[in-house]
């Protein structure tokens, strides 16, 4: 391991950076290519997006598919037999 | 059906005795909430019908012992997360590739650098920009790439980053090692950037 990683070293290793779950040395090559590496901080800089657009994009629809209204449909017509 | 509207708490009174309508109006304002949990758990599937009827179940079952220390709605999408997880806890474990590749997104030279050096926009700020993250086609997008995600690399995505659990307890509920966690999570996260930088500035797919 040489003091500075690769950039697909630092890419491999940037959810590790991330949590923090790195040795020293390693957090702190990363750091320096970081500063360095434009395409690696790009990278990084998608890596935090992601999450955020992704909730945004995934978020429930306003109204119930019509397969989730037919699952509750069903377990209303089980209660009903239950109670009968 | 002409009595005036009841509030959630009643319903939940009267849905715990068994009343099967006041069960359906209690649980249809979140029924899209508790559907897309789900859903992005176990992707399109007849799993994502079973899990949900099961949680369905066990959210009445469990009615008496709702104390309204927190909303109904996160009450019971918690339950809805664990449906979801016994459903795939139960399955035979798919075929689950393991991966080398996909963890850095290339071209690299022989020594492991960027040897595209310009400067390409962004996609998370071209997506930012133009507002694409509202649009239908992202939506797409992203869940036919969450689909083609091995099962628990999916699974460790939409725990961690959308529904922001800890990387422990992701752990503990998939038997998996923190480490192992963290790679899934990484590759997943690798795939997915890859993929929408695609779809946001177009290019080879
Ligand atoms: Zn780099």
């Amino acid at each position: 391991m040489t003091l500075l990683p690769s950039c697909r070293e630092v890419q491999t290793q940037l959810t590790e950076y991330a949590e923090g779950t790195l040795p020293l040395p390693r957090r702190i090559g990363i750091w320096i290519h970081l500063f360095f590496c434009h395409v690696c901080a790009g990278f990084l800089r998608g890596l935090r997006a992601l999450p955020g657009l992704a909730k945004r994009a995934l978020a429930p629809p306003e109204a119930a598919p019509e397969e989730a209204s037919r699952a509750l449909a069903e377990i209303q017509t089980r209660l009903k037999r239950q109670q009968s | 059906m002409t009595e005036a509207p009841r509030t959630e708490t009643e319903l939940i009174q009267l849905a715990a005795t068994g009343d099967s309508d006041a069960f359906g109006a209690l649980v249809q304002p979140h029924l899209a909430l508790f559907h897309n949990g789900i859903q992005r758990i176990l992707g399109n599937t007849a799993d994502t019908q079973d899990a949900l009827q099961d949680a369905l179940m066990s959210i009445h079952r469990d009615l008496p012992r709702f104390e309204g220390r927190s909303r109904f709605s996160s009450w019971g999408y918690k339950i809805c997360l664990n449906a979801a997880l016994m459903v795939r806890r139960s399955r035979v474990r798919l075929h689950d590739m393991e991966r080398a590749e996909g963890l850095a997104i290339g071209p690299f030279d022989e020594r492991g650098h960027h040897t595209e050096q310009d400067r390409t926009p962004e996609w998370q700020e071209e997506a930012q920009a133009h507002q694409l993250v509202e649009r239908q086609e992202m939506r797409e997008c992203l869940t036919r790439a969450l689909d083609e995600l091995p099962d628990s690399h999916r699974m460790v995505f939409v725990l961690k980053d959308l529904e922001e659990w800890e990387t422990d307890d992701i752990a503990r509920h998939l038997q998996l090692t923190p480490a192992a966690v963290r790679q899934r999570l990484h590759r997943s996260r690798t795939l997915l950037q890859a993929r929408l930088r695609t779809f946001v500035l177009g290019g080879h797919p």
